[in-house]
């Protein structure tokens, strides 16, 4: 089946399954994208694969919360398995995830989290255990445990629904979760786990809360990084501490409201206060012009705080999806910037703003000359940055009618079209990134066993002449071709995780516009 | 036809009107009249009731309101309300011209149709549809009238071959001549963009000096940073780039295009010793430095629509990834 019959986010998720979890998966995932919902007996034929290798590929999937499967509509004594997208999609963030993590917290939680998700799904104890494992901090998992506890209590990891009571009786299982007890930490018991780690054990075994299953929470960690682009956009409007700030008043509005709202609940002056005087973190600048780094968020234009009224020395909500329109307002003035040049931003930003333009009036108001200015315009309508609207006028019955030609911007659809190909741009670098990686792929396998050998011998104690020696089987001409291809993937890898930044902002824009 | 045209010696801004002629109520009135109507002239935009009152303050309001009602009613003034203040004021009504000695009534139908169309002009076509004349008569009405110094020819930035006809004495509308920013019809667009990065620069600056005051806070630094049109436009005249007078509003319409760039924001604020609004502006940074996409080649690459998996344009042949790997 070749990849090209997907759309782009299909190509994407397909080149990420391919890539984390190699072919097989990859063909299935790209069938399952493709077809949505399919039993199990429809893969084998359509995919060419065996039933057993599309059944592990399967079960690597729903591990890992990418596939679900539900009881057909036809007959619910079959399955149907189906991708979840967004799920498939963030195996992009994981090292954003990570990074996250550690920054907020530390080492010890983001090897937690990398266990997690490597496992896909793991019971606390197993992730404990392995950390520790990796950690080699044997004598002691129960900092780990309170880490633990820490990435649960803020919602960063999920439990994993259960079966349903009655699911003895159904063919297809359906699975639950209670509401409450999503973050609830079952307890667990730290002393065995330490036994078994002095033992220098590889493997957990049985274990009283094996029946208790996490897995990372997505919703959690898209709040997390839209976070990160609230807060630099605080800090590029007004200044660093408004960014610290901005970060606080976040963190409120996350604690008191639901996060697929599009607005969050309204917080009051004094309390936003108090979080601030409370908060140890807190930088001198920012107690002293409190009250003026409200005002100055609160006043810009960009909404990222809204005063809503003026209860308890005024109140504040987020609106997320006015925020998040200006911000892809922002990312798509980027895009048309960089195409085409800052005269075609003025006609774009000048349409926007306006609504509804007329050439004439479009040129005389951006003060850019008219052959000038019908060029970009059309280039942008060629692009679909702009849109067209004719309008016709009729003054009477025998006059011909007059017809109007109006330019304007219709937001969504931009916006969806750089998503599109943004989507495209990202696939294309995850391509480029594998072709220069497979291409030299002997010479980077060479030069990986070389360094092991280099290493392992150095631990030897082996002279440094020698291993000099041993290390001149690869000539310098190779080594430094083989850094340029270590510098070009970071470079690629870089790139990829800038595309999904656009990506990220204007898929909000798009979900919290369509909410409203 | 042709309503009948009043005659009437005195220049439409001649301050030295009729009124005396038909002045039959008794000396006073026919002098404030007239001293009215030469306030008027001193005051092309109108005169209020505060002017009246501080030149002629011994004379009854009563009078005063009946003779302007009169030179009203004689359709000698205008009367109109200010948009912000609503208050009321007269001005002299623009006299319909008086030059028509000599003129035939062809030559007659062709003025008035020119007239009407005031500081905007009208085109030759337009005039023949509405005289109804043949196109060799009126070319030649047109010419006798352009000899005489009643109308001209003003080319139009519009429409450059086209030219439109006005009253001799009338500046052409901004929307002919293309305002400050044509000069013999070409849109100075070097002047309007050397213009639009100073003044940039000049709000740069000011930006720069508010944040040396950290301390006071940033609400401090904000109002600091704020610039109005009169003070750029003071500003951009000192340092003589232009060669002709620049108005407030010139350089309003250049700072609108910073607006547009989405360089600058407006605000418009009332405080301030002017009458009206005070527009003032203030550079603002964009929310992002700039999207993640157009940072690797994918994101501005002219070409993505032929790009694929199959074809000629393959990432991994890709040339803009080579020079950008690079
Ligand atoms: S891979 Fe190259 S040709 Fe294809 S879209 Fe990206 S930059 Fe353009």
């Amino acid at each position: 089946m070749p990849p090209f019959t997907l759309g782009h986010f299909s190509q994407v998720c397909c080149q990420l399954l391919n890539h984390y979890f190699g072919e097989i998966v990859g063909q299935v995932g790209a069938y399952l994208l493709r077809r949505g919902h399919r039993p199990l007996f429809d893969i084998p034929c359509a995919t060419g694969l065996s039933i057993a290798e599309v059944k592990k590929a399967l079960a690597v999937m729903i591990q890992h919360n990418l596939v679900k499967f539900e009881a057909s509509e036809r007959n619910n004594n079959i399955a149907e398995y189906s991708i979840i997208h967004h799920n498939v999609y963030c195996l992009l963030r994981y090292p954003k995830y990570l990074y996250m993590i550690k920054r907020i917290y530390g080492t010890s939680e983001e090897i937690l989290l990398e266990i997690l998700l490597n496992l896909g799904q793991a019971s606390a104890s197993n992730v404990i255990f392995q950390s520790a494992n990796r950690l080699k901090e044997a004598n002691d998992p129960s900092a780990l445990h309170q880490s633990f506890l820490k990435l649960a209590q803020d919602n960063f990891i999920i439990r994993c629904p259960k079966l349903a009571d009655n699911a003895n009786m159904q063919k297809v299982p359906t699975l639950v979760v209670e509401e409450k007890e999503k973050f609830t930490v079952p307890h667990l018991e730290i002393g065995p786990i330490a036994k078994l780690l002095k033992e220098n054990a590889t493997q957990l075994g049985e274990h009283s809360d094996s029946e208790v299953i996490w897995r990372v929470n997505h919703e959690r960690f898209d709040v997390e990084l839209r976070n990160v682009i609230l807060v630099n956009a605080a800090a590029r409007r007004v200044d660093s501490t408004a960014g610290e700030l901005y970060h606080l008043i976040l963190k409120l509005w996350r604690e008191c409201s639901n996060p697929d709202s599009p607005t969050t609940n309204a917080l009051s002056f004094n309390v936003i206060k108090d979080a601030v005087r409370k908060n140890e973190g807190s930088s001198p600048v920012l107690l002293e012009h409190f009250e003026q780094y409200l005002r100055v968020l609160y006043e810009d234009t960009s909404s990222l705080i809204t005063k809503v009224g003026d209860a308890g020395g005024g109140q504040f909500i987020l609106n997320y999806s006015i925020v998040f329109e200006n911000l892809a307002c922002a990312t798509l003035d980027s895009i048309v910037l960089e195409r085409f040049g800052s005269k075609a931003l003025r006609l774009f930003r000048l349409t926007r703003i306006q609504k509804f333009m007329e050439q004439d009036q479009m040129q005389n108001i951006a003060m850019i000359p008219a052959k000038e200015a019908k060029m970009f315009t059309y280039k942008l309508l060629e692009h679909n940055f702009l849109q067209i609207k004719e309008l016709k006028k009729g003054t009477s019955n025998f006059a011909p009618v007059k017809s109007f030609i109006l330019f304007h911007v219709d937001l969504p659809q931009v916006a969806r079209t750089a998503l599109e190909a943004s989507y495209k741009g990202l696939f294309n670098a995850m391509v480029r990134q594998m072709h220069d990686l497979t291409d030299n792929k002997r010479l980077l396998d060479k030069h990986a066993r070389l360094e092991t050998l280099l290493e392992s011998l150095r631990g030897e104690g082996l002279p440094e002449d020698e291993l000099a020696y041993l290390s001149d089987s690869m000539t310098a001409a190779e080594k430094s071709l083989v850094a340029r291809i270590h510098s070009m993937n970071d470079h690629l890898t870089l790139g990829q995780t800038q595309a999904d930044d656009t990506i990220l902002i204007l898929e909000s824009y798009l979900k919290f516009s369509s909410m409203t | 036809m042709a309503a009948p045209v009043v005659i009437k010696k005195e220049k439409v801004d001649d301050p030295r009107p009729s009124a005396s002629a038909d002045a039959g109520e008794g000396q006073t009135e026919a002098e404030i009249e007239r001293r009215m109507i030469e306030l008027m002239g001193e005051f092309p935009k109108g005169i209020n009731d505060k002017i009246l009152e501080t030149d002629m303050p011994n004379v009854d309001k009563k009078i005063k309101v009946a003779i302007l009602n009169r030179l009203l009613s004689q359709e000698k003034v205008n009367i109109f309300r200010a948009a912000v203040t609503k208050e009321l004021f007269w001005c002299l009504k623009q006299q319909p011209t008086s030059k028509l000695k000599g003129v035939d009534s062809e030559e007659k139908i062709v003025m008035r149709i020119i007239e009407e169309a005031g500081n905007k002009g009208i085109w030759n076509r337009d005039i023949r549809t509405k005289s109804s004349l043949n196109q060799t008569t009126l070319n030649k009405i047109l010419k006798a009238l352009e000899g005489k110094k009643l109308i001209k020819s003003v080319s139009s930035v519009s429409a450059a071959k086209k030219k439109v006809y006005m009253l001799f004495n009338l500046q052409p509308d901004r929307s002919v001549t293309g305002g400050s920013w044509y000069s013999d019809n070409e849109f100075e667009s070097e002047l309007v963009d050397v213009l639009n990065q100073q003044c940039y620069r000049i709000l740069q600056q000011k930006a720069e000096g508010a944040k040396q005051k950290p301390l006071e806070g940033p609400l401090i630094v904000r109002n600091a940073s704020f610039l109005s049109s009169k003070e750029i436009c003071q500003i951009i005249s000192d340092l003589k780039i232009v060669k002709f007078n620049l108005t407030v509003e010139d350089i309003e319409t250049i700072l609108d295009t910073l607006v547009y760039d989405g360089k600058i924001e407006m605000s418009a604020t009332t405080d301030g010793y002017s009458d009206g609004q005070v527009k003032t502006y203030r550079t603002v940074e964009k929310l992002l430095s700039s999207a993640g996409i157009v940072r690797i080649p994918c994101g501005v690459c002219p070409v993505i629509k032929m790009c694929g998996t199959v074809g000629a344009v393959q990432p991994k042949n890709c040339v803009y990834y080579d020079q950008w790997l690079d």
